[in-house]
């Protein structure tokens, strides 16, 4: 098989997953209690405000037809529109996309900047304080709930120190950009943006780092023990180029593998995180839409992360089938 | 009956929106209990009687206004009790010291109330638990959305701080007889776009509302119900005159409170989608900013038909979590922080830069008990349960005082409160005593509350069903469920759908006891636990008389 032929069957089976992301996320709402009517009509209003409710929003209709319907607006690039504001799912919810993909970016920058250190020091003192430090600090990152590490975060850094916003998004990375040639001072900008952005991305990083830091360490160790090392040792090459050279280097492609593919957990683990800091993202949209029955927008953001997530493995596919043709046979 | 009769009974049903129609299982009406109002505790509106416990009866004179039917209507629920009376929910507000500001009793935050304290205060932010569920001002029902609507858009008539009826862009409004009402409408006034307002932008912005096609399905349709249209009297007198199926005791209640105007030509060359991301209004602020789900964004209106506003801007945000709308407060990038819970109170009035604002609102929080089955049908359980909740403990320790205890359907202030009706005191050996002449001693009894819906919703139903649990011949337990699920029960329009005993609250804008007692325990309420035949008699009379204040 090619590397074409791969790629378009990696292409068609994740159309299928896709697909049946749609067709679970849209059973979904038929088996949730309540009903979006009980959203947008007033307690008290008549069944006949009911139906007439009911018979705008097309859910008077059949099961199948109201999924078919579903279906064929999709695949028109259309998502429908919410239940309770009118405005198109798709409006609504790419709008919310670039803070959540900006609040994972960072939360993977946080990740990486400390785990790695980390991770090395760990495996390069074995068995010494600095390791067990490390060890212990990525047992606690694990076993934090990040809701509670930014509820604290909070009110330390931002109602005691008033160091950081205590939650919201001043600005994006595309106002920090806007705001080269705007009118609004670039510095003020960027300075609101990075410290809206911190404590969210260090509580959703927390748990991330530890992980790594766990990946990298065992990674590392395993690494150190292999014969390649030993030979580079003995042809005298200094310990910190055999450590971060050849070690840390082949350590570091399983590392960004995960980290690639965590980044689609990431998102959709941002829900709590951005209730906790009001941050403006899917995650809180993702909350509203359940609580309002909004289905449409619910529908909208979890196909889009599912999409998300399909396109982020094909591609880590593609590239892991380009790097080791023997994939490609597989 | 009448054909008059006929008539003032079809519009009854339609106020509450009660169109649907409840099944009431094996009721003539009155479900086996007393419908010779032979229940008494105290004076019912006009009448004038000595108070006395419920189980005692009294003869009691005929009202002959609508306000005495309306408070005899308080007593008899008071009497019969269909619900455990709990308690009127608070708004508690943290607020800056950088403005000056009073809250409402109708939950509404009008900008144009604030006022700068401190230069830092001409900048205002509110931070509330949610945004809007878009900006048409008619295609919403809930506070949030009212909030954020309401500093760009204005009715005919509003409400004031103490929830009283006072003109806004109508300068006068009269009723001509018994189906028509007319509003005179102002002639100074622009929309933020510099077109003027119009008699035919007022007549419109109604038929938007009651003609679904019109326009949309709009959800405040049954709180004008009745409404059958509105039409230009006269266009050099500004009239606008509003059609009605019936007399309306109500309808300037409802018009206070509903029915914003909008320019007829934007609404119309725009789409819906359109209409809900932008504002055309003639309020003092105009719309600077929407990021819908993020802030809403308004500047001050230097050309308001009024004076102009005391603040220059006034910005809306959310936070679900309301520890993060308090510690927005405390560190000073909000002004007002909306619903503050009692736990969050003392971190607020702890701080030197802000403090607590409460007003009781109108929502009434209660325990609806179906008079229809087993042991609910009996008067004397239903009592039995009242006598056996500490309201007052639960006021003080559940709500930290934020609260207020209740003894009838109608919150003190509106218009039908019975004022010689008192909250049921706790008494556990009259609670026994009546449980034990109900016949149903040893019954078991399961309180279903939805949770975080309401404040405290779950506590306070824990502390009642403890509190009833502990008479010797009850037991009372508590089921949570999600609110979603208890909403789909209870508006099916068929009472066997329903919870047998639910916690559920219920706001009343209108400030008017109709519309409490009527969705919520007419036999043909759209939301109704019971069915009495002396109580929909009262509000049938209730209903066939003008109203006295609105």
């Amino acid at each position: 098989m090619g590397y074409g032929r791969f790629l378009l069957k990696r292409g068609v089976q994740g159309v299928g997953v896709v697909w049946g992301v749609v067709t679970v996320v849209f059973i979904l709402r038929f088996i949730t209690p309540g009903s979006p009517i009980d959203t947008v009509a007033p307690l008290d209003a008549s069944q006949e405000t009911r139906q007439r409710i009911a018979e705008e929003l097309g859910l008077n209709q059949p099961l199948y037809i109201q999924y078919l319907d579903y279906l064929w607006e999709l695949l028109q690039g259309n998502m429908g529109y919410s239940y309770i504001s009118s405005i198109p799912a798709s409006v609504q919810v790419f709008q919310k996309l670039p803070a959540t993909l900006e609040l994972a970016v960072a939360a993977s920058i946080v990740a990486v900047v400390i785990s790695i250190p980390l991770g090395v020091i760990s495996a390069t003192r074995r068995h010494e304080p600095a390791d067990y430090a490390a060890t212990s600090f990525s047992l606690l990152g694990i076993s934090t709930p990040n809701f509670w590490l930014g509820i604290m975060l909070v009110l330390v850094f931002a109602v005691e120190f008033n160091v950081f916003p205590t939650s919201g998004r001043a600005y994006g990375f595309m106002d920090s950009l806007a705001a080269i040639t705007g009118p609004e001072p670039f510095f003020t900008v960027v300075t609101a943006w990075i410290a809206s952005l911190v404590l969210p991305a260090i509580t959703l990083g927390t748990y991330f780092t530890a992980l790594i830091t766990r990946l990298v360490r065992s990674g590392m160790l395993d690494e150190l023990s292999a014969g390649y090392v030993r030979a580079t040792r003995a042809k005298g090459l200094p310990e910190s180029l055999v450590r971060y050279k050849h070690v840390l280097r082949n350590t570091l492609v399983p590392v960004v593998t995960v980290l690639g593919l965590q980044l689609g957990t990431l998102i959709g683990g941002a829900v709590i995180t951005e209730a906790v800091f009001a941050w403006p993202g899917l995650g809180s949209e993702i909350i509203r839409a359940i609580n309002a029955r909004d289905w449409p927008i619910l529908q909208g953001s979890l196909i889009v992360i599912g999409t998300g997530f399909v396109l982020l493995n094909i591609v880590v596919d593609a590239l892991y089938a380009y790097l080791d043709p023997r994939v490609i046979a597989e | 009956m009448s054909d008059q009769d006929t008539s003032r009974r079809r519009f009854l049903q339609a106020a509450g929106s009660a169109t649907a129609a409840v099944a009431l299982a094996g009721c003539s009406g009155n479900g086996g209990e007393p419908t010779d109002g032979t229940q008494t505790t105290s004076a019912g509106g006009d009448a004038t009687q000595t108070t006395t416990s419920p189980e005692e009866t009294t003869e009691r004179p005929e009202p002959d206004t609508r306000d005495g039917y309306l408070q005899r209507a308080n007593l008899h629920c008071h009497e019969q009790a269909p619900w455990v009376f709990l308690n009127r929910q608070y708004s508690v507000y943290g607020q800056s010291s950088d403005i000056e500001w009073q809250p409402r009793t109708d939950e509404r935050v009008a900008a144009y109330a604030i006022e700068p304290a401190t230069d830092a205060g001409d900048d205002v932010v509110m931070t509330q638990s949610q945004l809007d569920s878009g900006l048409d001002p008619q295609d919403h029902r809930e506070t949030p959305t009212d909030n954020i609507v309401l500093q760009a858009y204005e009715g005919l008539l509003e409400r004031d701080a103490e929830g009283g009826i006072v003109e806004k862009l109508a300068t006068d409004y009269e009723r001509l007889d018994e189906t028509t009402v007319q509003f005179t409408v102002r002639d100074d006034v622009t929309f933020h776009s510099g077109d003027s307002l119009s008699p035919e932008d007022v007549a419109f912005s109604i038929n938007r509302i009651v003609q679904s096609d019109v326009g949309i399905e709009s959800p405040q349709v049954d709180q004008l119900i009745g409404v059958e249209g509105a039409e230009v009297a006269s266009a050099d007198d500004r009239t606008v005159n509003v059609n009605l199926s019936g007399l309306n005791p109500i309808v300037f209640a409802s018009f206070a409170t509903y029915c914003d105007v909008m320019n007829k030509s934007w609404v119309e060359s725009n789409d819906n989608a359109y209409v809900n991301q932008n504002m055309e209004g003639t309020g003092p602020f105009v719309l600077s900013n929407y990021e819908q789900g993020v802030e809403v964004a308004f500047e001050r209106n230097d050309d308001y038909w009024d004076d102009p506003a005391a603040i220059s801007t006034f910005t809306i945000n959310s936070a679900s979590e309301s520890s993060t709308r308090v510690n927005r407060l405390l560190s000073a990038e909000t002004d007002i922080a909306v619903n503050v819970p009692p736990q969050e109170v003392s971190r607020v009035e702890n701080s030197d830069d802000a403090s607590v604002s409460a007003v009781p609102s109108t929502r009434v929080l209660f325990n609806a008990m179906r008079y229809d089955v087993e042991p609910f049908d009996s008067p004397e359980f239903r009592q039995a349960v009242n006598y056996a909740v500490d309201l007052d403990s639960i006021v003080e320790n559940v709500l930290q005082t934020f609260g207020g205890a209740t003894g009838q359907p109608t919150l003190e202030g509106f218009f039908g409160y019975n004022e010689e009706v008192d909250p049921y005191p706790r008494d556990l050996e009259r609670a026994e005593q009546l449980v034990e002449e109900s016949g149903y001693a040893g019954a078991e009894i399961e309180l279903v509350t939805p949770i975080g819906r309401y404040l405290k919703d779950v506590e306070i139903a824990q502390a009642v069903a403890s509190q009833v649990d502990e008479l010797p011949n009850v037991s009372a337990s508590a089921r949570q469920v999600e609110f979603s699920t208890l909403v789909s029960q209870v508006t099916t329009g068929n009472i066997e759908d329903k919870p047998d005993w639910y916690l559920l609250g219920w706001g009343n804008a209108t400030f008017d006891a109709i519309q409490t007692i009527q969705p919520l325990l007419a036999s043909d309420g759209a939301l109704s636990s019971y069915a009495n035949e002396e109580l929909d008699r009262l509000l049938d009379e209730a209903q066939s008389l003008p109203s006295e204040s609105n």
